[in-house]
Order: C-alpha cells, then structure tokens, then sequence
C-alpha cells in the first residue's frame, strides 16, 4: 500500500501545482472583433477592397454618384470600428437617416451584402470574424431599410 | 403510357439541355440574394433540401427579380430508384411555383410509379439572414399519381390524388458552430400522402390528414459548400406495410450562381414492405 498512496500523494501534489500555476497564469481577455479583424490596418484594406467593388458594379455605383468618397470611405471605417467594439467614434447618422429615401431595394441590399462577404473572404482574417461581423451588419437591414 | 413517359423525359432533357445552353453562351443576370439561401430543389420541387421544403424560395431572386430553376435527381434505394425532375420559378422573392416529376421504379416488386406534383409558395414574411425569425412561407403541393393507381388501391389507399399544406421557416444563424454559419428549417404539414404520394393518399388504417413535423440543419463549412442532416415524418395511413420517418444526411456544393450539385445518404424506412430503405442521392440544379 505504501507505494501505492506515496504515488497518489505525488499526482495529487503535481496536480495541484498544475492548478495552482493555471490559476496563477494571467487570465489573457478574448481578442475584441476589431482585433480580429486586424485592427485599425485590417478595417482600412476591408474598406479600400470594399469600395473597389462598389464602383466596379454597375447596380450599386450609382448609389455613391453623389457621395464624397473620400468622406464615406473614412465614415465607413468608423463605423466598422465602433460595429467592431473597436476604439473609435462614428459621428455619422444612424443607419435609417443615413440611407433614407435612396431608393434601395432588397436586391440591392443583397448585392452590397454579397460583395461585403466577397471582401471579407479576400482578407486574412478567420471564417469566425468573417460571421461574426456579417452578424452585426444583417442586423441592421430593419434600419437600413426603414425609410426607402 | 410507357410513350407518355418517354415524351415527358424528352421534353425535359430538351429544356434542361436548352437552358443550359443558355446559361453557359449568354450572361445571364443572376440573382442577388446570397449563394446557398434558396437552398436547392427538393424532391417535391419546391425549394429545399432533398427532402423538405424550406421557408425561402427558389434560387437567389430579390424583390425586383425573377428566378428560374431546373433540377434533376436521382436516388438509388436498396429495391427501389427515384428519378425526380422538376422546375420551379421564383417571382420577386414573394411567390414560387413549381413542378415536378416523380418516378418510382420497383426493381424487386416490378412495375413503376409516377406522381405530377405542382407547387405553390408563398413568402409570408421574413429574410433568412437579417430577420430575427428568419424567413416563413406557406406552401400547397398538388399531387396526382398518374402510373401506379392500381397498385395504390390494391394496398388500401382511398384516393390517388391530394393537397398538401404546409408552412416552413428558415433562418440563417451567422457563427453558429466554429465560427460557420447555420442555416435551420422547420416545415409544419397537413398531409394525407402515402410514401409521398406515390402509394396514394389515405388509407384502410387512417383516410384523414395527419399534422406531420420535418427539420433540417445545414453547416455552412464555406460560403458555398454545406453539410447537414434532414428529417421528415410521414404519416402511416396503410395496414398493409408500416411507413417510417426518412431521413439523411447530405451535402451542396454551390459552383457557382447558376449551377449546384447536392449528394445525400438516404434513410427512407421501410416502403411497401420491403424494408431498410437505404442509399444514395444524387441531385444538379440550374438556376438562372
């Protein structure tokens, strides 16, 4: 028995040394959606990929044909960022006085959705961070839409 | 009848062929929606999986568009094959119609069944990726068996043709399972059909309708290729043969807007006796 319980005795110490060390290890907090996606350099190629798309199709280009790009460009990475949990502030409208009265139909929506993901897929950014974000942004279609 | 089959089959191969055709020489606008949210064409020719209507409709047309799709399938079950063509067109993601051909060839009993199936359904409301319900529609199938009537009375059934309601959901849940997305499906539906209709509708044990539950659950491993599980009950309206759930776990890979191929391992249960209906299933959509 002697060996036996000495044995015990030593898995049990070496177990709790274990603990104790995982215990003791700083707890690293889960990186935010904006970290995942790359951070402050990650959300400028997403909008810089994503922009090239919107001109190159003929359905949506004509949405910004009155549209400061250089203002959407730099507002859209805001609002990236804070959609994100990222640190920045977007001081643009609210999605629905943003979008109202440009005429949006469904199948534009979808196509903007569609040539988002399209960006997404060419960044090196996980298939996790892809959903996610794409999560956040479907939820405002109610919004988008409100006053079309 | 054997000439009516055989001008069915040539009239579809020569609008599958034509449309086809047309998909590959000419650029064709497809719809907007995202690849994969039509689903593909279930056996019924509604929008689907293989077995179950789903809560979306055919293809990927958004309100301002239309949708046309054409699907062949085949499956190969222990003593029986099931050939399936069907055609479905989706109006302005509101209203689908479709339509569809069955048949049933018994290797080992002998003979062949065949049922027309034509669909309508309508979206009630929703969108499978930015609703919090996901998308809802309801559905009527009209089935007439056309090559097998005797046979269905011969084993009890009280008539050869019947409608089948049902409303079916579908929603879209964004990094649901390692980061993927999860597209769900929950069809409700009033049925009287035997083996889908194909043994007829009603029968000596049960002539009335039966509330009957189908789900489903697909893994989106990427934006274009899904894996998932079915389910669908039946009724068990004949005294002759017991009738089981079908089942089966299946795979669609979305090539491209215009072209799907979906493969499954079939689960079917016993069909007229002869048990463990098991095998595989093999499916190609076009949508234009």
């Amino acid at each position: 028995m002697y060996p036996i319980l000495t044995r015990g005795y030593l898995a049990a110490l070496l177990l709790a040394w274990a603990l104790s060390g995982c215990a003791g290890a700083k707890p690293q907090p889960a990186p935010t959606l904006y970290q995942q996606l790359g951070g402050e350099q990650g959300i400028h190629a997403i909008v810089e990929d994503f922009a090239y798309r919107l001109a190159d199709d003929p359905e949506l280009v004509g949405f910004f044909a009155n549209t400061n790009i250089d203002y959407f460009v730099g507002s859209l990475a805001d609002y990236l960022c804070v959609v994100s949990d990222g640190p920045c502030v977007y001081q643009g409208a609210p999605m629905d006085k943003a979008h109202q009265h440009m005429g949006i139909h469904e199948a534009d929506f979808n196509r903007l959705v569609d040539a988002l993901q399209a960006t997404l897929l060419a960044q090196p950014i996980s298939a996790s961070a892809r959903n996610q974000l794409l999560k956040r942004l479907a939820a405002q279609h109610a919004a988008v839409m409100r006053y079309q | 009848m054997a000439r009516r089959i055989s001008r069915w089959g040539r009239r579809l191969a020569l609008g599958i062929t034509a449309l086809l055709a047309a998909a590959l020489v000419t650029p064709v606008q497809a719809g907007s929606r995202l690849l994969g949210t039509g689903g593909v064409t279930q056996i019924e020719g509604a929008a689907g999986g293989g077995l179950s209507p789903w809560g979306v409709l055919a293809g990927t047309a958004s309100d301002t568009e239309v949708a046309v799709t054409v699907a062949a399938s085949e499956a190969w079950l222990d003593d029986y094959g099931l050939r399936v063509r069907g055609v479905g067109v989706n109006w302005h993601d509101r209203v689908e119609l479709s339509y569809a051909r069955q048949r049933l060839a018994l290797d080992t009993l002998g003979g062949v069944l065949a049922q027309d199936i034509y669909g309508v359904k309508l979206r009630l409301f929703g969108d499978p990726l930015y609703h919090p319900w996901g998308s809802w529609s309801l559905g009527v199938q009209h089935k007439r068996l056309d090559q097998g009537q005797a046979l269905a009375r011969a084993v009890g059934a009280k008539s050869t043709q019947g409608n089948d309601l049902y409303l079916a959901g579908s929603k879209l849940f964004f990094d649901a399972v390692a980061g993927r997305n999860l597209l769900a499906n929950l069809t409700l539906r009033s049925t009287r059909a035997n083996q889908g209709g194909l043994l007829g509708f009603g029968g000596d044990r049960d002539s009335g309708r039966s509330l009957v539950a189908e789900g489903s659950m697909g893994l989106f491993l990427t934006p274009a290729w899904v894996v998932g599980v079915e389910y669908r009950q039946k009724p068990d309206n004949l005294g002759f043969a017991q009738e089981q759930a079908w089942q089966d776990l299946f795979t669609a890979l979305f090539l491209t807007r215009h072209l799907s191929l979906t493969g499954a391992w079939l689960d079917l249960g016993d069909i007229a006796g002869l048990e463990n209906q098991r095998g595989g299933y093999l499916s190609l959509q076009l949508a234009l």
